[in-house]
């Protein structure tokens, strides 16, 4: 009996594998603000076990119990029965939207057909960069043209800097979000991005959002895309910058860019490069604490996410007493920003917005020597 | 007041892209006006700048969201920004359980305050333009 859920073989047995050991408590985003047994992996593979043991019904609480995870991944890296926890849960919020569990997700879904953004925004923030043949594409994703634009305004001139031949593209949504939250890429969002990035005859594909990077090379729909996608941390690790900060410097893995797209050590060479007083967080790299943006999480249950991305704040200033926090995600960036406090005295960068602001304020090697 | 069915609390000015004022003191107090905040829904967070920033009647110097939906916020009158409200940044939903107490945002030095005077005070006008706000934006 499978209470409904069409789980297959794989799924089910991931679902039984769970030890229920709780290892997974202590490195839930979620758990670690709530505290409740249900807001972590092990609470929700005993719940969809009792689901497919059709000892309780599919539900709207179960629904809403599965969509209380930001699939940071961390419970994965720390399962010891080798279970994914994120991916069960969202193969779940696919079955429960099949079954008739809409989430706020079907209505984003229908923004970003009709507008090309998550936001229903009418009109796209124009950098006024050039749009046409180069050998470089840069795919700016929703939350930095609609929520970061001015630090998205840094990472571009930094690339004007540094002398990349670069064009923009008339890009609408991914999309991919669509995909852990129940539902699916949109294909002719898919088609429109592809067209326009092919079009340019670039070879190479640069992105800001380690989301946006992951569904260009993982998702299906995008494997007509034909370049080769690097997310702006690659593109920019082996490049010398002629400016140095003497101020001390942390770094937050992102969830999408660390443990789900294993880029852990180029934004860390970039780092080494600008920053001689450069000090890891405790949990950092694969242990790097979630910011709360993720997997439809900051949309769907927004406080709560800022509540984590405050909790993660905290234990970063506390544990490094760093004056500047760096990062590569547009989404981080933004939790991040919205979280901090007034009489919290660090500054939130993403990596390419602060080496810009170097540059402009002239922080050569030689400079801060003399 | 119910304009329309929202709380439009006489003795304040209204500016059009929904926040409200009122004088206290030799300050000029602003927040954002109860249609404005239903529309907006559950907000999460309120940008609040550095006291000492100043100011330009009708133009934005900050921003609040509310899940998906992100907004500006506009100067009401011209001046050197004196206080802000911190309770706010822990608490956005102040604004949307007490828009017109609690919730207020900031508080102004204004450089004229007879600018003021830019702002509607009238019932009837006030409700001739929230018909049309609605008209265009809809209700929740």
């Amino acid at each position: 009996m499978t209470g409904g859920l069409r789980f297959d073989e794989q799924q089910r047995k991931a679902v039984i594998q769970c030890s229920r050991c709780g290892f997974c408590r202590a490195v839930c985003p979620i758990f670690d603000v709530s505290k409740r047994a249900l807001s972590n992996a092990r609470g929700k593979m005993i719940l969809l076990r009792e689901v497919l043991d059709g000892k309780l019904p599919v539900s709207e609480g179960v629904a809403q119990a599965l969509m209380r995870c930001t699939t940071c991944m961390n419970c994965t890296v720390n399962c010891p029965s080798g279970v994914e926890p994120q991916e069960v849960i969202k193969a779940a919020r696919k079955e429960m939207v099949g079954m008739g569990y809409d989430n706020l997700f079907k209505a984003m879904g229908e923004v970003v057909e009709k507008y090309g953004n998550i936001y229903g925004e009418d009109e796209r923030y124009d950098w006024g960069h050039k749009k046409g043949k180069a050998p470089c594409v840069l795919f700016v994703g929703c939350v930095g043209t609609y929520r970061e634009e001015e630090s998205m305004a840094e990472t571009i001139g930094l690339l004007d800097l540094l002398g990349v031949d670069f064009t923009m593209v008339d890009e609408v949504c991914c999309s991919g979000v669509l995909e852990d939250v129940g539902y699916r890429v949109k294909e002719e969002l898919a088609r429109h991005n592809i067209k326009e990035i092919r079009k340019t005859g670039a070879t190479e594909l640069i992105t800001t959002c380690p989301y946006c990077y992951r569904v260009f090379v993982e998702h299906p729909s995008y494997r007509d895309l034909g370049l080769q996608v690097k997310h702006i941390t690659q593109f920019l690790k082996d490049f010398d910058f002629r400016v140095k900060t003497e101020r001390k410097v942390t770094y937050h893995d992102p969830c999408d860019l660390g443990r789900h797209a294993g880029i852990y050590e180029e934004p860390r060479e970039i780092i080494r490069k600008i920053s001689p007083n450069f000090v890891e967080p405790e949990r950092t790299r694969e242990n790097a604490m979630c910011c709360g943006s993720g997997g439809g999480f900051r949309g769907t249950f927004p406080r709560d996410s800022l509540k984590i991305a405050r909790n993660r704040l905290d234990r970063i200033i506390e544990e490094t007493g760093a004056e500047i926090l760096l990062t590569e995600c547009p989404s981080c960036l933004h939790n991040f920003r919205n979280a901090k406090l007034r009489r919290q005295k660090i500054e939130i960068y993403n990596i390419t917005e602060f080496i810009a602001q170097l540059y402009r304020e002239g922080a050569s090697p030689e400079k801060e020597a003399a | 007041m119910d304009i329309e069915g929202y709380e439009f609390p006489e003795g304040l000015y209204y500016e059009k892209n929904h926040f409200w004022a009122r004088v206290e003191d030799d300050l000029v107090v602003m927040g954002m006006n109860d249609y404005a905040q239903k529309m907006a829904g559950d907000i999460v967070y309120v940008g609040l700048p550095p006291e000492g920033k100043k100011l330009t009647q009708g133009k934005s110097f900050t921003k609040l969201e509310s899940g998906k939906w992100l907004g500006k916020i506009f100067a009401v009158v011209s001046g050197e920004l004196v206080e802000v409200n911190e309770e706010l940044e822990e608490d956005a939903k102040l604004i949307n359980e007490d828009p017109y107490g609690k919730g207020w945002m900031f508080k102004i030095r204004p450089d004229n305050v007879n600018e003021l005077k830019n702002l509607m005070t009238d019932l009837g006008e006030i409700r001739e333009w929230l018909k049309g706000e609605i008209a265009e934006h809809g209700t929740k």
